[in-house]
């Protein structure tokens, strides 16, 4: 085995040029690999983070059978000490209590219906981009007032500015008639228009006030800094709800189904991509290791004919495209980091990206996701690949007729 | 001779004729019937739903096919909250903030005050008559009684949300059900009435219940306690500004 190995790292060397070219060839598409996946899954985090911060946060507490049928009468009880209670076993995260009803909301001229959101107002901040987004005015202050943020599109709509009274109007957790007159505080331009149009938040308290819900709420949503610390908070949370019946944590992957499927479907285009370039490089490996085995093939027709079995010049030449692509993929892996890496430390941004992400309130860097599994993914197909392209030109020395062979030029 | 003829065959005819009556015709009736020119009811109203149930008292008044006024007495909480209807149009008031809100078109097919009628249920009961094409699918006798069901469709450009009713209406025109089909022929929702009584002078529907179809277990029930026709009804009783300061 060793005379083997060494056999073979002699005969790469033969051709120096060639097995650089080669190996170049798999180390530019690793580099490229490597800085797009991490890149990839970067954007990746970054989409779920936006979408996820923007307002669901990473995770909620809800009631049973209230994601899929959200009624105001599924509601936690108690929900503001609940949520005080989880800030406390969750110091690294942000946790915010809200309550959610249908209403008609008009001024003086229109009527339309919205979605109103009540919430903490020192503590929404932490969950939601909406208290950043605020445009004109201020966002909610008092836990109580009859104060309400709603958003561009709306005000609009409404023909409402700073200052103006709103007539909320709906039903209340009791089935009783809910109506409160707000004074719009505090106006927000999100991006979207959908949210824009339809959304207002008010104050949590008065909101239990005005929906006859006393002490209760519809969700609590819990913020954490990245993805990757949700995990270990998810088990904590549900520690700190196993005394509350029919309680349920719901990740973001629960709380919004579509973003899993959009990330799925844009992974498959883009694997097309990197199967093409793939493919490319294991033609390259397989075009060399065929001439190399062709050139040689006087050499193989001596060597059997000297009582060498086919079975070990198979090897030979396995490792010889073996230790290529190892070099390939150490050296790949290796630039393919750095470059990954120093994105990862300063951030990436299109040009234009900045301004896009100023508007939305949301990072305007991207950060590559450098972790062994966004390294290593790519590399690894590669190699996988390259010695597969092997297999053809080192089974056909098993067909090697020692005699015809010692002819060949 | 031929004249002798056409005569008998029209006589003939006629009492035929008056066998199968005119759909359009019935449910106009059933309307005029249940609306009267005029009317005054006291109803109770319970919503049920799985884990409460709740009641309201109310009081209502209408005039012609257009004008409804409604009115809550109780429970307290939402003592004096009202609903105005003007043929299409629909104003809730409520004397928490003291203000009168247009309900916009958007909201029709919302539930008024947390029933399972929709807003559109309430205001506009007469719309069939006039938007929708009838006919007659079947009758029958039942316990003394001639009942007509009556498929009801929708104009092709009419704004309803319904892709068909179907309507069955006794023979002294007291609705007995009325059902809301979605436009893939499916059946939503339906409101039965469950009680005939003789109140006002008349043959009314003392309870009516309205539920979806789906979910069984969640209903709304109309009970009339007291109902009067015909009375004297000012027109001023169907304005924002009684609506807002009740004189009646």
């Amino acid at each position: 085995m060793i005379l083997t190995f060494r056999l073979a790292w002699r005969n790469l060397w033969r051709h120096k040029r060639r097995t650089w070219l080669t190996a170049t060839a798999m180390i530019f598409s690793n580099v490229l690999l490597v800085f797009m996946i991490s890149l990839q899954f970067g954007s990746y985090d970054m989409m779920i983070n936006n979408t996820l911060q923007s307002f669901s946060g990473h995770f909620q507490i809800q009631k049973n059978g209230y994601n899929d049928n959200p009624k105001l009468r599924l509601s936690i009880e108690s929900i503001q000490p609940l949520a005080t209670e989880m800030r406390r076993s969750m110091p690294q995260t942000r946790v915010a209590a809200r309550a959610a009803a249908f209403a008609l909301a008009s001024s003086e001229q229109r009527s339309f219906g919205i979605q109103v959101i009540g919430v903490q107002p020192e503590f929404e901040a932490g969950v939601s981009t909406i208290p950043g987004l605020v445009k004109q005015g201020s966002f909610l202050e008092d836990p109580n007032a009859a104060e309400i943020v709603i958003g561009a599109v709306m005000a609009r709509n409404l023909k409402v500015g700073i200052g103006d009274e709103i007539t909320l109007l709906g039903s209340g957790r009791d089935g009783s008639f809910a109506a409160g007159v707000l004074t719009v505080t505090g106006i927000y331009e999100s991006g979207s228009q959908e949210m824009d149009r339809s959304f207002a938040e008010i104050p949590l308290g008065y909101f239990q006030e005005m929906f006859a819900m006393g002490d209760h709420g519809n969700s609590i949503a819990v913020a954490a800094d990245n993805l990757d610390e949700v995990a270990p908070e998810l088990i904590t949370a549900k520690q700190a709800i196993s005394g509350h019946n029919g309680l349920l944590v719901l990740d973001w992957t629960e709380l919004h189904p579509g973003l899993k499927q959009a990330i799925q479907a844009d992974l498959s285009s883009a694997w097309f991509m990197y199967g093409v370039l793939i493919i490319l490089v294991a033609f390259s490996v397989l075009n060399t290791q065929l001439m190399s085995v062709l050139e040689r093939t006087h050499e193989f027709g001596v060597i059997t004919a000297l009582g060498i079995k086919p079975r070990k010049l198979v090897s030979l030449v396995m490792l010889e495209t073996l230790l290529m692509s190892l070099i390939g993929l150490i050296i790949g892996v290796f630039l393919g980091w750095l470059v990954a890496y120093y994105f990862n430390v300063v951030g990436f941004s299109y040009p234009g990206m900045e301004e896009v992400a100023a508007r939305f309130n949301l990072s305007d860097k991207m950060y590559p996701s450098v972790t062994v599994f966004s390294m290593m993914l790519g590399p690894l197909v590669v190699f996988l690949f390259c010695l597969l392209a092997s297999i053809y030109p080192a089974t056909r020395l098993y067909r090697l007729q020692p005699v015809d062979a010692m002819r060949a030029v | 001779m031929r004249l002798l003829i056409l005569i008998l065959g029209i006589l003939f005819l006629a009492p035929s004729m008056a066998q199968e009556p005119d759909a359009a015709q019935l449910i106009r009736n059933a309307m005029d019937h249940w609306r009267g020119l005029t009317s005054y009811s006291d109803m109770t109203m319970t919503i049920h739903r799985p884990d409460w149930e709740r009641s309201m008292t109310m009081r209502s008044w209408s005039k012609g096919d257009k004008l409804s006024l409604v009115r809550i007495l109780q429970p307290k909480k939402d003592a004096g909250n009202g609903t105005l209807l003007n043929d299409n149009n629909m104003w809730t008031y409520s004397p928490k903030i003291n203000r009168i809100i247009k309900v916009p078109s958007s909201m029709m097919s919302q539930s008024w005050m947390g029933s399972d009628f929709s807003n559109k249920d309430i205001s506009k009961s007469t719309d069939i008559i006039d938007q929708y094409d009838h006919e007659l699918i079947t009758i029958e006798e039942r316990d003394g009684h001639v009942y007509y069901t009556i498929s009801s469709v929708p104009h092709e450009e009419a704004a309803v949300v319904w892709g068909k009713e179907v309507l069955t209406v006794r023979d002294d025109y007291v609705l007995i059900e009325q059902q809301f089909w979605d436009q893939d022929d499916v059946l939503v929702k339906s409101m039965k009435t469950l009680e005939v009584v003789e109140m006002g002078g008349r043959a009314v529907a003392r309870v009516m219940r309205m539920g979806k179809v789906d979910t069984p277990d969640e209903w709304t029930q109309l009970t009339a306690n007291s109902i009067e026709f015909d009375l004297e009804l000012p027109d001023k009783l169907f304005t924002l500004s009684n609506l807002r300061n009740p004189r009646q």
